[in-house]
């Protein structure tokens, strides 16, 4: 809480009875501090999903100027297709947060993350198909295959593009010091040590900052992160670095405790997989009759097992 | 003379009973483990109760509660693991800075003393560092412990070896033994090199030539290190019953084995095996087995087997 103090402050010294001169400075001012006392990753993820909407219905605006030409067209008018794309935005946006792609902490680098945003976008031309044909019944015959396929590419293609680079800057602003996402690391193994120098190399949001193991080591620090001491440092630990996440990394017997402290704090819990003696990683949560389990399965290699 | 209690451990191992007392303030059978040891000393010998600062708190609010009003807390300002005086260096300190000239009764806290430590001190020979030992049956046990090879007479110490990789005796010390005042200045001298190592001290009386003594016992006793060390105990103490602090409750439950409920604990619908809890704890509609659970936790709809659970835990099936 402390670190917003500064915003806080600058908030109470807001005074909206002030001369309308100043009143615009005034709303400027508060619009700053709402914005500064916003937590960092709230104000990205509401700066993400604004230009998200944005984008949305500029790359359709755009589909529309590359199928029809660069006019005004008054057989096909832009503004029913603006509106329909503009209905059509915030269900494509809710989608799109269904797949979790808004996660900060999700590496937007990966396959399946783009096929995520391709189902997106292919509901998307789904969705405007029906609320153009449905709005202006009179105009559909200018909505042509081409333009949907276009569209779809477009939104596909450009979303994509669009994560990607703000992947970037998401990475750089939530790791800016202090760092948005504090991360403690339990249990020093290979595994743990693998998974601080990956996330330190790929700038994950996630910042590794202190390590604690309950074996207890001679090593004082893995690339850079101190190793704070045993458990029994935990609440210390916790408090002192005000940690948002915590990576289980060794002692199973612990889980209960730390997923206790976790939930006392509010802090999330990430557990690694060889914990539990997985290191296939093909592992997945899954649901047995509404019940989540983790399911590692034998390789197969069947063309069929992708179903099972 | 005059006893020392060593009890500046972070005891790591116990975690996270530990987290926020030391190991002699963990309950066993119903009260502290400290104070089953105090209870065996003479009414006026001075206990100096030597802690940490991290736990300086919970002794405080002990000693607040606590008959042992002859007790006094010394405080070792460390807050880690790391910084820690070593259990010798503690007590070479005190001697130092108390200029301490009586006998010294040195105990360890962590430590269930089953028989008399007061005819432990009747057996003292004036003059001559006594050992309070304990056959412990099992050479390979005895590897993690200061091992006594007892000379023939069955009086006198042969040889000391601390935590020996091929224990050549299952006799081992119980952190119980009388350092005598004119020794006093070997043990602060020996302590400069070796802080940590208790057990060594006796080691370094025979090296110069000066004579140990052991007595050998055979009532229960336990040093509380770790998770099974301290269910045992409690199972030897409690044996096959339940044991009821104030105000807890146990309803339709099944108990096997000892299960020990701390004051205002209370367990309904649920099965109980060697399960020990501390206060103000919740337990409904739960199977647990060889657990611990600090105070206010609060179970229900749970099944859980080998576990300690960190004070306050909260666990409901929804």
């Amino acid at each position: 809480m402390g670190r917003y103090k500064a915003g806080l402050l600058m908030e109470k010294s807001c005074n909206c009875r002030a001369p309308v001169s100043y009143r615009r400075y005034a709303i400027h001012d508060k619009l700053r501090t709402t914005l500064f006392c916003m937590s960092r990753p709230r104000f990205l993820l509401l700066l993400w999903l604004l230009s998200d909407l944005l984008l949305f219905v500029g790359l359709y605006t755009l589909a529309y100027f590359m199928r029809v030409g660069w006019i005004l067209s008054s057989n096909f008018p832009l503004r029913p297709f603006l509106i329909s794309s503009l209905l059509v935005a915030p269900i494509w946006l809710l989608v799109l947060g269904t797949t979790r792609t808004f996660a900060l902490t999700r590496n937007q680098r990966t396959i399946r993350n783009a096929a995520y945003i391709a189902y997106a976008a292919l509901v998307g031309v789904a969705l405007f198909t029906l609320a153009f044909y449905f709005r202006y019944k009179t105009s559909f015959q200018g909505v042509s295959r081409l333009l949907l396929l276009e569209a779809f590419i477009l939104t596909a293609g450009g979303t994509w593009t669009w994560h990607l680079i703000f992947d970037l800057l998401r990475r750089m602003a939530l790791r800016r010091s202090p760092p948005s996402f504090p991360t403690l690391i339990v249990g020093l193994t290979r595994e743990s040590k693998t998974l601080i120098r990956q996330l330190n190399q790929h700038r994950n949001p996630l910042v590794p900052v202190a390590i604690l193991d309950g074996q207890g080591t001679k090593e004082s620090e893995i690339d850079g992160v101190p190793v704070c001491g045993k458990l029994d440092r935990l609440e210390e630990t916790l408090q002192q670095k005000e940690i948002t996440h915590l990576v289980q990394c060794s002692t199973l017997e612990q889980s209960l405790n730390l997923l206790s402290a976790c939930r006392r704090r509010g802090i999330t819990y990430i557990l690694l997989p060889s914990v539990l003696g997985i290191v296939e990683r093909d592992e997945h949560v899954e649901s047995l009759e509404g019940l989540p389990v983790t399911v590692v399965r034998p390789s197969r290699t069947a063309w069929y097992s992708f179903f099972f | 003379m005059r006893a020392f209690l060593l009890a500046g451990g972070f005891a790591t191992r116990l975690w996270p009973l530990t987290e926020k007392r030391a190991k002699p303030l963990l309950p066993l059978a119903g009260k502290p483990l400290i104070d089953h040891v105090l209870e065996q000393l003479p009414a006026d010998l001075p206990v100096t109760v030597s802690v940490n600062v991290a736990f300086q708190e919970s002794f405080a609010h002990w000693k607040a509660q606590s008959k042992h009003a002859n007790a006094e807390i010394l405080v070792e300002q460390s807050r880690k693991d790391t910084e820690k005086l070593g259990a010798l260096g503690a007590v070479a300190q005190w001697i130092t800075q108390q200029r301490i000239t009586d006998d010294v009764l040195l105990l360890t806290g962590d430590n269930y003393f089953g028989f008399s430590i007061q005819n432990f001190l009747q057996q003292y020979t004036p003059g001559t560092p006594l050992i309070a030992a304990f056959d412990i049956k099992d050479p390979k046990q005895a590897q993690g412990f200061g091992t006594i090879v007892p000379d023939g007479d069955g009086k006198h110490v042969a040889a000391f070896e601390e935590k020996p990789a091929h224990p050549q005796s299952s006799l081992v010390s119980t952190g119980l033994s009388v350092l005598p005042a004119i020794h006093l200045p070997i043990v602060e001298e020996y302590a400069r090199q070796k802080p940590d190592n208790v057990g060594g001290i006796f080691e370094e009386f025979l090296r110069k030539g000066i004579p140990v003594e052991f007595r050998a016992y055979t009532e229960p006793w336990f040093d509380i290190g770790s998770f099974e060390a301290y269910l045992e105990a409690t199972r030897i103490l409690v044996g096959n019953r339940v044991h009821l602090g104030h105000g807890a409750a146990c309803e339709k439950t099944t108990a096997e084995g000892p299960v020990v409920l701390g004051n205002h604990s209370v367990v309904r619908n649920a099965t109980l095996r060697n399960v020990i809890m501390f206060e103000h704890c919740t337990v409904e509609d739960c199977v647990l087995t060889d657990c611990i659970l600090d105070d206010h936790c609060v179970l229900k709809g749970i099944d859980l087997s080998r576990q300690m659970l960190r004070e306050g835990t909260i666990l409901e099936r929804k």
